[in-house]
């Protein structure tokens, strides 16, 4: 451990682990409430393009990410609003044309394979101290998104109709919660990779989820979670010369499959307490089957 | 245009709904008035929950207007004084959410987004959820997952939401549907008390059960239109021509 802090770029490493391991997990909570978790993959796609501009244009890849992401979650949001049957293929065709632009647009700009591959996959050791810089404000600025709208954005996951007859702006949340997802998506980047950036708001709110009673419980569970599997996984990337962003990744899984064991045995004990304080064993029985299919439902997405 | 102090809860005129081309509500009109509690009857597809959507705007009208206290829905800004209840809650993406935070989302009309929470604001919330709970008879379920629970505490769960907020009209859809009798009780003497204190109430139900005593008006619905409309005390019914008065 201590060897590995003599290098800088280690040192920014792990403070831009514990960064994304903290704002991912917090803006995937709200994502997979509203049956979103692909959406940071499709956002990905999109944030390639503008790596492509701005390789193209000499300018920041990283603020070119951030526009078009930003945009192209806005998008996602509109379209989504405006027709639920055409929403799904108009998605598709925002995530391939992201994709494949971007891979155009790197390799026209002169782009070698490599500076694609790094940002597909991650590549931690090219973080400056500036790059640092910018995670941190970004990821302030996500976790303050979450914590000034967080009751909103609650309401809004939980039922749609509500939010508006609660007099709830739905169609400026909706996208709010789209382009913090955009913003995630680009700080996660450089250290885990484009390709597997939605992991990190996904896998741990799924671990959560398995233990947790409430919204808050889950959040705070997945985003100890989100911390602990990106600076193990980082940590352990540098120590083994493995790839930071799939070593991670593979941490949070390891993550997930403990809390379905977990979980499932908490629940089976839960249940067999209940029936013993004989307080209406009908109800029990009937929360008992709720929540095995609850379970068979998260493993079966 | 009314004016806004003397404008009746809901007024709707002429309200046409369309789904896929079908007509889901024909030409509704209706005026719901302070205290009033109106129970929408009528058979499954007969437009109860559209109207109640409609009311809200939440459904939009192919013809008609409606007005809440006097306002369009997309100009309304007084959400506070309306709670609505839906049918059921969804389970979304299956992240959990305890009964309190449920309840306590109920609020959020009430709560400033950009000034923190005061201390007096936080104890006076905390109150009203809790008084909502009790209302509910689930105070000792606050911490348990929303979604674990039986059919008739969830639709309990969602009527203390609506509490929470402590708005002046209660708009309910199906609060009764699938609920078993003692439950049905139970929720029977929570909108008693909130009668009692003058709130109007708009209920969609199916069979009203121990809820009928409480009701100042009902009107049936039947394929999109109103078939009948009564008053409590009056004997006769009066059967709608096309537009009552």
């Amino acid at each position: 451990m201590s060897e590995m802090l003599q290098y800088p770029f280690m040192r920014v490493g792990l403070v831009m682990a514990v960064l994304i391991g903290l704002a991912a997990p917090a803006v995937g909570t709200f994502l997979v409430q509203r049956r979103l978790s692909l959406l940071g993959d499709g956002i990905g796609h999109i944030a390639l393009t503008g790596i492509g501009l701005g390789l193209l244009t000499s300018t920041s890849p990283v603020l070119g990410a951030l526009v078009v992401s930003v945009l192209g979650a806005a998008a996602i949001e509109i379209l989504r609003a405006r027709s639920r049957s055409g929403a799904d293929v108009a998605l598709a065709l925002l995530f391939y044309g992201g994709l494949a632009g971007g891979v155009i647009l790197t390799s026209a700009g002169g782009g070698s394979g490599t500076a694609l591959h790094a940002y597909l996959f991650g590549s931690i050791t090219s973080v400056t101290v500036t790059d640092l810089y910018l995670v941190a404000g970004l990821a302030a600025a996500v976790l303050a998104i979450v914590a000034v709208f967080g009751r909103e954005m609650f309401l809004l996951c939980q039922d749609e109709e509500l939010a508006r007859a609660s007099g709830l702006p739905v169609r400026f949340l909706s996208v709010l919660i789209a382009a913090t997802a955009a913003v995630t998506v680009v700080i996660s980047m450089r250290a885990i990779g484009l390709l597997l950036v939605s992991a990190l708001m996904i896998v741990p709110v799924a671990a959560a989820q398995q233990l947790a009673r409430g919204f808050r419980g889950t959040m705070l569970v997945a985003m100890a979670a989100g911390v602990l599997s990106a600076v193990s996984g980082l940590a352990g990337s540098f120590q083994y010369d493995l790839p930071p962003g799939p070593s991670i990744v593979l941490l949070a899984l390891a993550l997930f499959a403990v809390a379905v064991a977990g979980g499932s045995a908490m629940r089976r004990r839960r249940a067999r307490a209940v029936p013993a304080g004989a307080t209406a064993p009908a109800a029990a029985g009937q929360g008992a089957d709720t929540r095995v299919d609850a379970e068979a439902e998260v493993l079966g997405g | 245009m009314t004016d806004p102090r003397h404008a009746p809860p809901f007024e709707m005129t002429g309200a046409l709904v369309r789904r896929d081309g079908r007509e889901v509500l024909g030409g509704i009109d209706l005026r719901v008035d302070a205290g009033d509690v109106l129970a929408v009857l009528g058979p499954n597809g007969s437009g109860k929950s559209t109207l109640v959507k409609a009311l809200l705007g939440l459904v939009p009208l192919a013809a008609g207007r409606t007005e809440i206290y006097g306002e369009p829905p997309a100009r309304f800004r007084g959400w506070q004084r309306i709670g609505y209840v839906p049918q059921r809650l969804p389970a979304g993406g299956g992240v959990p959410a305890t009964v309190r935070e449920v309840v306590a989302s109920g609020r959020v009309a009430r709560r400033s987004r950009w000034l923190p929470a005061l201390l007096g604001d936080r104890a006076a919330e905390r109150d009203a959820v809790d008084r909502a709970l009790k209302a509910v008879d689930l105070a000792d379920r606050a911490r348990d997952s929303a979604h674990l629970l039986s059919g008739g505490e969830q639709r309990r769960v969602l009527i203390a939401r609506a509490l929470a907020g402590e708005p002046d009209v209660f708009v309910m859809d199906e609060p009764t549907a699938g609920v078993d009798t003692r439950n049905q009780a139970a929720l029977a003497s929570a909108l008693h008390e909130l009668t009692r204190g003058g709130r109007t109430v708009v209920l969609v139900a199916h069979e009203l059960g121990p809820m009928e005593p409480l009701l100042t008006r009902t009107i049936e619905l039947g394929q999109g239109r109103v078939v009948r409309e009564t008053r409590a005390g009056d004997a006769h019914e009066t059967p709608a021509t096309g537009r009552p008065a």
